[in-house]
């Protein structure tokens, strides 16, 4: 076995470490140094005032029952509507549960080919941006509150001038959508004025083409993130899971190959990761078109002969891709090699009967003083482009729509507040071409605009949103069948399937990505560092920066926290003397940035990357002074060669969680050669407890590590379906942070090239579990079903339980997090879960809740099998289907006959406390292609 | 060698243990009869209404049926409190000049919501299920008491764990057909009927009582 290490601290065991290692709680390890009285005195306080907390009478409490039911609407109980939400011109089908009224949890939807219930962690976490204490509330003129009657005489006076110039001198310019109604709102407006333009820019380059990845035997990949965050991350993962679901069966092959300057989710989930700079990747692509392997190192050599092999082995089964940043030739050659090979090269995104323009031609007329009247609708080029900042103030009229008042809203006259995509009538486009309705969960609180209405507007009209997405599709289906009958099945599904629209997939080319964002310099030595430009993972491009979940959400490579670094590789950090907090300054042909320094083991020596998404200047109290802007280097997709890294002195704090909740050493992921290979089987270890008798149902879950790709989207739906508490930065650097379910990322090998893998650590709800054994109050307790249940009404918070959990997963609640919460914000949580309250342990419950309402509903309607169709919310999320939980006395169920395959280990075996969460061994094929 | 406590010191001590002891328990005692206290349960005490609607007439004058209004009773984990547009079914027909019924009148015309005050109340870590109770027989009158007889609403029961636990350590007793849950009271029968009809009930449906105290039931 060889070691596996959490950060390059532990691989080199510094005692700063080892120091955070023996410490339960890292944060108390600087605590003063207490007298045995003070202890004493406040342990007698503590008890004295925790026996006393049961005496307070109850407050009265108010009710207020609605004034008129909804009909259909049951009291007490949740409804669901299939919805969908937009992101970067791919709509993720979601199913919206709502609670009297209040969305309070997204789900995929079941029913669609692109999402089969599944979501990504910004799907997940889009519920809060809706309850968003900070968004846009009112109509903004010269920065001063306006009304929307002062907005629509604007509009008008607008469109009578473009009537009469036909339109001369206006500019729209959007973010990537495919959404019909948007794009026949916009064609009529094109067409009502001629001269117009419509350009869609989004700030990260996306794909344009989203293949079906199920089919894929072989994959290579040269930098292109398939699995990794952004609109098609849950159609991919889930294509990607298919096909290694049936490699696990026996059924063909799953290989992935990937070239890449630094580590993806895609990188460190491939069976051969292959560190190549940006440079390399053309001459790797043309290396394996015609074979010339000239020029390429013995490990580039292996690795190309590797995937030709595999490649040839599978034609018509394989894929080569080419990230969406890289040049237009670079894709072109990926192109031929999937022609000759007779890849199919199917799985385009359509396109809009009306094309946008790239944002190059807007910024250029901008410069000429051609734009008289520029319209921005949800998209924020003036923080993500900085050259657009200047460009804009050269614009007499400029108007803004967005749901924020952000950096555009500021340098705009008009700012016109968005209504969310989960208040809103409108549709889109699905991963598979199929039309999402989207319909509103909740009527709009604030006095807010769809995008659709917004469009109307500008062209005068104020038509509902609601009446605009109706007349796009009453004319489009109208052959034969009766349109409200069509309308009523769509909005109840949430689509209309691919193959009943007719869809006309577009030539591939890349939708409204900037086309520079391709463009770089060959670097002139090999020397030379290249700066990278990438969306965050977490926040992406600065869009969710003023979301407490995602902010929270360890991004899933570095684990760091609320903030952005500048990544450098462990090779050019020793050789400029940095550690992990340096604050550098980076700059490229004179543009300059200074953050901190993380050191990325697995990067390639030269490359340094960072992340766009910070360093807001106007946005809300969330993200503020947070990271610094890394589009100032330019734009997300970029590379740029000839950087320069200085160091400035000082440090800055980075929070992260990668060493926090360490456990004791272990061969914490293990690895088998083949999916038939089982692992070699645990002693029976003895056990001085009698054995725990079986009911029936009890819970169990298994976890398959040869499936999870480290996506996150667990972590934010257990967030939001358990109520849990965001602490913010320098709490979580102090190891207070409460998430539930946490991801593990383990490093593997030399730190250059180190094997990166993940392992989701929740509750292991062990059946002798050390936590009951350490409560003096009997707070912790075992349900007869096997569930470790944690009372929080019982909690004094002596910590005792935490300090016994060997598997680190119990959480204490330092502080009230959550009683100033905004009102907003208390309207988002799930009624179903107990708000816990200061100097409380919690913990994942198996969501218990999910498990209770089930077993009465299951027992009110008298359906025995109730016990098969429940899931816990982080299963439910999980793309890859690498979470599956169930009943383990049911050897047919799901979850058995995962744990039965061979595969299937304990962590910490040696603690003998028998966890009901068991792991699956990940497969790592020496000799795999 | 002079004597260090004076003959006096012995009384003082016991008199400062009796003190101790009488002040301990004395303390004991009354914050125990402080927790039963109905000013901490709130049994008996009537909340002021907004309405002075009074179960009396409606329930046991007019002899609606407790399903009328709290409608989600047999289905959800609420009963509910009913919609303005419930009350107006009846009072926009009877009783429609009445000046109790003003904030009736005024709530549906303006669309806001009565604001009542929450005579059965639970602290928010409890997760009360209305739909198993009533579906496994449990009638309304074991925790509204006799809600026909009350012309205004007051808490029949402590609704304290002790209480609850009461009941679910030894349900049998309590329980009746399913269809005699929403009588006021329901038909009087022997203790021993009683018992053996709830211990039938219990077979029946398999209920098993040693997860009816356990904390997961109630706790989430």
């Amino acid at each position: 076995m060889s070691r596996q290490w959490r950060s390059l601290d532990e691989l080199v065991d510094s005692r700063s470490f080892r120091e955070l290692f023996a410490a339960e709680f890292p944060s108390l390890t600087t605590a003063a140094d207490w007298k045995r009285r003070d202890i004493l005195k406040c342990m007698g306080a503590a008890i004295a005032l925790a026996g006393l907390d049961g005496c307070e009478r109850q407050p009265d409490e108010r009710a207020f029952p609605y004034v008129r039911q909804a009909a259909g609407e049951t009291l007490g109980e949740a409804r669901f509507y299939a919805t969908a939400l937009e992101f970067d011109g791919v709509a993720q089908p979601v199913i919206g549960k709502t609670r009297a009224g209040r969305p309070i949890k997204l789900e995929g939807n079941p029913d669609h080919p692109a999402s089969g219930g599944k979501t990504d962690a910004f799907t997940q976490a889009a519920l809060l941006d809706l309850y968003d204490p900070e968004r846009s509330q009112a109509v903004l003129h010269k920065g001063r509150i306006a009304d929307w009657q002062a907005y629509d005489a604007m509009a008008h006076e607008l469109a009578r001038r473009m009537d009469a110039s036909g339109g001369k001198g206006f500019r729209l310019l959007t973010g990537a959508t495919r959404s019909p109604t948007q794009l026949r709102l916009i064609g009529a407006m094109l067409k009502r004025w001629p001269a117009a333009r419509w350009h869609a820019w989004s700030a990260v380059p996306t794909a344009s083409t989203a293949p079906d990845l199920s089919r894929a035997h072989a994959i290579v990949s040269f930098d292109h993130d398939l699995l990794g965050p952004g609109p098609l991350q849950t159609w991919n993962a889930r294509g990607w899971a298919a096909r290694r679901s049936a490699y696990h069966t026996g059924e063909g092959e799953a290989l992935l190959f990937v070239a890449e300057p630094t580590p993806s989710l895609t990188g460190v989930t491939a069976s051969h990761r292959l560190i190549a700079g940006t440079a390399r990747l053309p001459v790797l692509l043309a290396a394996l078109l015609d074979g010339t392997v000239a020029g390429l190192s013995p490990r580039e050599k292996e690795w190309v002969a590797l995937a030709s092999r595999s490649l040839v082995r599978n034609p018509g089964r394989g894929l080569v891709t080419v990230g969406a940043h890289h040049p237009p030739a670079l894709q072109q050659l990926a192109r031929r090699l999937n022609d000759q090979l007779g890849n199919a090269a199917d799985g385009a995104l359509p396109a809009g009967p009306v094309e946008a323009d790239p944002i190059e031609p807007l910024l250029a007329a901008m410069h000429a003083g051609e734009v008289k009247a520029l319209m921005v609708l949800d998209t924020n080029p003036v923080y993500a482009l900085p050259e657009f900042a200047e460009a804009i103030e050269r614009v007499p009229l400029r108007i803004h729509a967005g749901l924020h008042a952000d950096e555009t809203a500021f340098r705009c006259h008009w700012h016109a507040p968005l209504a969310h995509d989960l208040e809103s009538w409108g549709d889109a486009r699905a991963a598979d071409g199929s039309v999402c309705l989207i319909q509103p969960l909740v009527r709009p609180w604030l006095d807010v605009r769809s995008k659709a209405a917004q469009l109307a507007t500008l062209a005068g009209r104020s038509s509902s949103d609601h009446a605009l997405v109706r007349e796009t599709w009453g004319s489009a289906w109208a052959a034969g069948a009766n349109f409200e009958e069509q309308w009523q099945e769509t909005l109840r599904g949430g689509f209309r399937p691919a193959s009943s629209e007719g869809v006309t997939p577009a030539s591939a080319q890349a939708v409204s990505a900037s086309a520079k964002a391709g463009a770089e310099t060959p670097p002139r030595s090999n020397d030379e560092l290249t700066v990278l430009v990438r969306a965050d993972p977490t926040v992406w491009d600065g869009r969710f920066s003023d979301n407490p979940w995602l902010q929270e959400l360890p991004k899933p490579l570095t684990k760091i926290v609320w903030g952005n670094a500048i990544h450098i590789s462990p090779a050019l950090a020793e050789e400029e003397g940095l550690e992990n907090g340096d604050l550098v300054e980076l700059s490229v042909a004179g543009r300059s940035v200074s953050g901190p320094i993380w050191i990325v083991p697995g990067q390639e020596r030269r490359t340094i990357l960072v992340h766009l998404g910070y360093g807001r200047h106007h946005a809300g109290t969330v993200s503020e002074n947070l990271g610094f802007n890394a589009a100032l280097l330019g734009p997300a997709g970029s590379s740029h060669s000839d950087a320069t890294l200085r160091k400035v002195g000082g440090r800055q704090l980075v929070a992260s969680t990668q060493s926090h909740f360490a456990m004791a050493p272990d061969e914490f992921v293990r690895f088998v050669p083949s999916p038939n290979t089982p692992l070699r089987a645990e002693p029976v270890r003895a056990n001085m407890y009698p054995p725990l008798p079986m009911t029936e149902p009890s819970w169990g879950m298994a976890i398959d590590l040869d499936l999870c790709i480290g996506c996150n989207a667990c972590v934010v739906a257990c967030v939001a379906e358990n109520n849990i508490a965001t602490v913010g930065k320098e709490q979580v650097a102090k190891g207070r942070e409460m998430h539930w379910l946490r991801v593990d990322r383990y490093y593997e090998g030399p730190p250059d090239d180190a094997r990166q893998v993940f392992q989701p650590v929740p509750c292991m709800h062990c059946e002798n579990a050390p936590c009951e054994m350490g409560c003096p109050v009997n707070a912790a307790v075992h349900s007869p079903d096997g569930l470790n249940l944690q009372v929080y009404n019982r909690c004094i918070g002596t910590r005792t339980c935490a300090a016994y959990c060997p598997y680190k997963v119990r959480r204490f609640n330092w502080f009230d997090w959550t009683k100033e919460d905004a009102p907003e914000l208390q309207a988002a949580r799930n009624p179903e879960v107990t708000v816990r309250g200061r100097g409380v342990m919690e913990k994942c419950t198996y969501c218990i809740q999910r498990l209770q309402n089930a077993r009465i509903d299951g027992e009110v309607d008298e359906q025995p099998d109730w016990a098969t169709e429940v899931q816990t919310a982080c299963q439910q999320a999980c793309p890859t289907q690498a979470i599956v939980f169930g009943d383990v006395s049911d050897p047919k169920s799901p979850v058995s006959r995962r744990k039965a395959n061979g595969r299937d280990y304990s962590l910490l075996a040696d603690a003998n406390t028998r966890p009901r969460t068991t792991h699956s061994a990940r497969i790592a094929r020496e000799d795999e292609a | 060698m002079p004597q260090i406590f004076r003959p006096s010191a012995d009384t003082w001590l016991r008199l400062a243990a009796a003190t101790m002891a009488l002040l301990l328990s004395g303390g004991l005692a009354s914050a125990g009869g402080f927790a039963g206290s109905t000013y901490v349960n709130q049994v008996g005490w009537i909340e002021e209404q907004p309405v002075p609607f009074s179960h009396k007439h409606h329930v046991g004058d007019a002899g609606i049926d407790c399903r009328y209004c709290h409608a989600s009773v047999e289905q959800s984990a609420r009963a509910g409190l009913p919609s303005t547009h419930v009350c107006m079914t009846c009072h926009s027909q009877i009783w429609t000049g009445a000046e109790v019924l003003a904030p009736v009148r005024a709530s549906y015309a303006n669309d806001r919501p009565i604001a009542w005050m929450r005579v059965s109340q639970l602290p928010d870590f409890v997760y009360f299920n209305h739909s198993i109770h009533v579906k496994r027989g449990v009638p309304c009158v074991e925790c509204h008491g006799r809600i026909d007889t009350m012309p205004l609403t007051y808490r029949a029961e402590p609704f304290q764990m002790q209480w609850c636990l009461d009941c679910h350590r030894d349900p049998a007793p309590r329980l009746h057909p399913v269809g005699e849950v929403t009588m006021m009271p329901p038909p009087p029968r022997t203790d021993a009927a009683a018992r053996r009809y709830g211990e039938q009930l219990i077979r029946a449906h398999q209920i098993d009582l040693g997860r009816l105290v356990n904390c997961e039931t109630c706790h989430r």
